[in-house]
């Protein structure tokens, strides 16, 4: 088999209130499956996924969920730092999470750029679509307005339940990493130490070492 | 985002600062029920990093803090009942003093220049703080009154030693609407004395800047590129903070840039100190002869223990004393002194420095051809990986929280909760609090030293060379033995602490006097203020100073615990900032008080690898694998089972 042309690795985050289903999104994406037994999350950080994207090319999907300071909106830059693109997901089952959607995307957006400056990419997930009550999203034509006037790139209605849309949300949002990605070259970044457990190598360019 | 707090917690930390943060990561991830709080509206405390923006909010707040209503607080009396006693916490910040701002740029500032893309959370009060200091750079006619030893540009000029030191009264009158503040923040707009045919050719100019030029609007808009910390200080590559970092694996949140050189200061020279073998081989300052002496010296300190005969008779003497004896030259005594020892003349007895220059030595090679490394967007990001590590293991964070007082049982003299501003009573078992949020009365015999602290943006580096992109520190020794030494520190834009085309300078020292007084002459020795003109290439070889700030940090570290008075023997204090280059202070309290609270708990024991957690099936029981022992989430045995290998052997060079 030959080896893939290119690797991309992207931080994704999934933002979202309380209990819409962020932790179940991306378990049944990363995982294959689906747990309806709630419990708020904890211990988990980040999953990741691998994407063959097309013969040369792999992505690799660092999915980071969020952790408890989010409750209450405190964030760390920690968790925001060099992400490419986010979902923000609301349960269709309740409106409440749906009012939450703009202050979230302006959060983000306020917090967050890429190093370009501009927005990051960012697509909306109605979740929860097996439920049958998204009397929300009847209206596609709103939902296609809403997405335009808050600059998200796509919405879709998801269920981790029944496993619908996941995988295409995510290929919407990995299509629009890559294109705005051609003009973001300049930022990497040579010389960054990365001090970790299993790995304990200096992730540098040696040429550059000289003094 | 909810709004209901829990009411019950194990421990309930206040104050965000990196010991505080090592705790709640520590606590969280041993399985306690973790709540940390801060009054502030960021994270880190006197450990922050901010913005341009950002820090002069924060200035602003220093400024105004002794002037805090009280509006909006429920009062705790009614909350407590006669079987109980409060122990109120301080409401005002005390820790930040003398702070000093200088403004060299040109102030051709629209007025309404704003950070792009700033996030003010908290918009009312940022951005009218911003508008007043902004302002108080602004009005022409107020540089004339508080400006008097200097020129305005367009009035007539006198090149002089400029003090940048305008006595108070100076200012007194434009400081006259914020009388209120006993701390005051001095804004100076300070302009350039230049020769009368480069006034005129600014004047030519003002709308078509040279390249390279830069303004104060810029630095306003582009201050999101900066990320300013209020301390400034490394991490050793072999130092108790990495070792942390890796071991509990939170260095998955970090980035770091090397340190790239080890500068000195001799005779009014900036140069650089060849520290590792190459270095010394490759120095062209260094003679042969001076090369093979400092080769054998620096082999003979990394393992000095061995051959006690060689120091045993100089143990008591002064470590510089010692050196003399070494068959060393100057240029070199200087460079193990200042550079490689980091410590001074007349403080450090050869053990002491024999010690130290292992510790530098045995640090060198393990990332970096320095012993230290740098975070990436400075190190106000350590407290918030810390945080992360924390929330993820189900801390729950709340900034702008503040808590009124701890509520102490009488007859157990145990501390069982506190009540919050909004009047919520919170319990837990444990209470960790830092130093500056104890009320004055607890701390009133307690002796604190101070830090002198000084933030500079340059337009170029102290020592240049070809890559413009430098991480470099540089120990200036007292000019009087006995003062301190002053340790700068230049960040270059690759750090993401500034913005390009810039440096961001820190300077350090711990206080004898103000900052401004312990800092300028280190200042004025290595910087030269900003020239609105064009100046000769040759003309310039000091670097300009774009714009300045001075502070003193209380440093509130090595108190004993018994000089607090009446604290409950289950609230443990954590201390702010020390004046140290290392982190090791905070590390080691975090270990220390934890240890204290959970002696039988694992300090920060890695978590399990994020592509190794399985998320539970209702059915399966749970497995974990041998290292890791995780509450909530399971554990598959990882497939290239990751043993924890010695971080060590990879580092011997
Ligand atoms: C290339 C590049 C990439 C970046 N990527 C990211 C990224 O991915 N994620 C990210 O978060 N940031 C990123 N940043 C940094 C970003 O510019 C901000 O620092 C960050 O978004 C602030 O987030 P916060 O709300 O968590 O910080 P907070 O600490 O909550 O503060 C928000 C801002 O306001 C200031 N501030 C808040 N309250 C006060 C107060 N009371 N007094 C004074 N100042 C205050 C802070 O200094 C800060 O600038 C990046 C910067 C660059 C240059
Ligand atoms: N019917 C249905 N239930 C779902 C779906 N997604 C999630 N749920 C349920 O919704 C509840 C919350 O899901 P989580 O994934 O834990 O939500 P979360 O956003 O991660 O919650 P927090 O981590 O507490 O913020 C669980 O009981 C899930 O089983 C879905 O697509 N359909
Ligand atoms: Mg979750």
């Amino acid at each position: 088999m030959q080896a893939p042309h290119r690797e991309h690795l992207y931080k994704l985050l999934v933002i979202g209130d309380l209990g819409v289903g962020k932790t179940s999104i991306i378990k049944r994406y990363v995982h294959q499956n689906f747990s309806s037994h709630y419990r708020a999350t904890i211990g988990v950080d980040f999953a990741l996924k691998v994407l063959h994207w097309d013969p040369e090319t792999v992505v690799r999907l660092q999915l980071w969920d969020i952790a408890g300071q989010e409750r209450f909106g405190n964030m760390t830059r920690v968790y925001y730092r060099e992400a490419m693109g986010a979902f923000i997901v609301f349960d269709v089952t309740r409106p409440a999470t749906f009012e939450a959607v703009a202050k979230w995307k302006n959060d983000l957006d306020s917090k967050l750029t890429l190093p370009n400056g501009k927005p990051v990419s960012v697509v909306l997930l109605a979740n929860k679509c097996d439920q049958g009550k998204d009397v929300l999203l009847n209206n596609g034509l709103k939902m296609d307005q809403f997405c335009k006037e808050h600059g998200f790139v796509g919405w879709f209605e998801t269920s981790a339940k029944e496993n619908i849309n996941i995988d295409e949300a995510s290929r919407c949002l990995v299509k629009h990493i890559l294109a705005n990605e051609c003009d973001l070259m300049e930022s990497i970044e040579p010389d960054v130490v990365k001090p970790h457990l299993a790995s304990p190598k200096v992730v540098s360019c040696s040429s550059c070492a000289k003094s | 985002m909810a709004d209901s707090l829990p009411t019950e917690f194990d421990v309930v930390i206040i104050g965000t600062g990196l010991p505080e943060s090592i705790l709640a990561a520590a606590c969280s991830r041993s399985g306690q029920r973790v709540l940390h709080v801060d009054s502030r509206s960021y994270y880190g405390g006197n450990w922050a990093s901010f913005s341009f923006s950002g820090l002069l909010s924060w200035l602003k707040e220093c400024q105004q803090n002794s002037n805090v209503g009280e509006e909006g607080t429920a009062t705790w009396q009614d909350l407590i009942d006669e079987t109980e006693e409060a122990i109120t916490l301080r409401k005002e910040d005390a820790t930040i003093q003398h702070t000093e701002v200088f403004c060299y740029v040109g102030q051709d500032v629209e007025d309404n220049v704003q950070e792009v893309g700033a996030l003010q959370k908290n918009p009312s009060s940022v951005e009218s703080s911003i508008l007043t200091l902004d302002s108080a750079c602004l009005p022409e006619e107020r540089h004339t009154s508080y400006l008097t030893s200097y020129e305005v540009p367009g009035t007539n000029t006198q090149k002089s030693d400029r003090e940048l030191s305008p006595e108070v009264t100076d200012t007194e009158e434009w400081l006259e609407k914020e009388k209120y503040c006993e701390d005051k923040t001095c804004v100076y707009t300070v302009s350039d004395g230049e020769k009368d045919e480069n006034k005129l050719r600014v004047k030519d100019n003002t709308d078509k800047p040279k390249k390279n030029r830069i303004s104060y609007s810029q630095i306003v808009k582009e201050g999101r590129r900066f990320n300013i910390d209020l301390v400034s200080k490394l991490l050793y590559s072999q130092g108790s903070l990495i070792d942390l970092l890796i071991k509990s694996n939170v260095s998955r949140y970090a980035e770091f840039k090397n340190v790239t050189r080890i500068l000195a200061f001799r005779e009014g020279k900036v140069e650089q100190v060849p520290c590792s073998r190459a270095d010394v081989f490759n120095s062209k300052e260094l003679t042969m002869v001076e090369k093979r002496m400092l080769m054998k010296f620096l082999t003979f300190c990394l393992d000095y223990e061995q051959h006690p005969d060689e120091y045993q008779a100089f143990e008591q003497c002064l470590f510089s004393e010692y050196l003399k004896t070494k068959k060393l030259t100057p240029n070199l005594r200087h460079f193990i002194l200042h550079s490689i020892a980091m410590t001074s003349e007349s403080s450090c007895s050869t053990l002491d420095g024999l010690k130290a220059t292992k510790t530098f030595l045995q640090c060198l090679g393990r990332f970096g051809n320095t012993p230290f490394l740098f975070p990436l967007y400075g190190q106000g990001e350590i407290p918030q990986c810390f945080c992360r590590m924390s929330a993820v293991f189900g801390g729950i964070y709340c900034l702008r929280h503040k808590v009124q007082c701890f509520v102490v049982d009488r007859e157990s003299g145990r501390c069982k909760a506190i009540i919050d501003h909004f009047g919520q009573r919170i319990n837990a078992k444990y209470f960790i609090v830092e130093d500056s949020y104890l009320s004055e009365e607890a701390c009133s015999t307690v002796q604190y030293r101070q830090i002198s602290r000084a933030v500079l943006i340059t337009d170029q580096s102290i020592l240049k060379t070809e890559s413009d992109q430098q991480v470099s520190i540089l120990i200036v020794p007292p000019v009087e033995p006995g003062a301190c030494a002053v340790r700068v520190m230049e960040l270059c834009s690759a750090t993401m602490t500034c913005m390009k085309d810039t440096y961001l300078v820190h300077l350090t020292c711990s206080s004898s006097k103000t900052a401004r007084e312990d800092l300028e002459s280190v200042v004025k020795k290595l910087f030269t203020p900003y020239a609105e003109a064009e100046i000769d290439k040759e003309e310039l070889t000091k670097p300009q100073l774009l714009w300045a700030l001075y502070f003193n940090m209380r440093d509130s570290s090595g108190i004993n615990r018994s000089s607090y008075n009446g604290l409950p023997s289950n609230v443990y204090v954590c201390s702010g900032p020390d004046c140290e280059l290392g982190n090791d202070h905070a590390v080691k309290q975090a270990e220390t008080l934890f240890q204290e609270i959970f002696p039988n708990e694992e300090f920060c024991p890695p978590p399990p690898n994020p592509e190794d957690i399985i998320f539970d099936g209702d059915d399966k029981q749970p497995e974990a694998s041998g290292t890791s022992n995780i509450k909530m989430a399971k554990l598959e045995s990882s497939k290239e089972s990751k043993s924890l290998e010695s971080p060590g052997k990879h580092f011997q060079n």
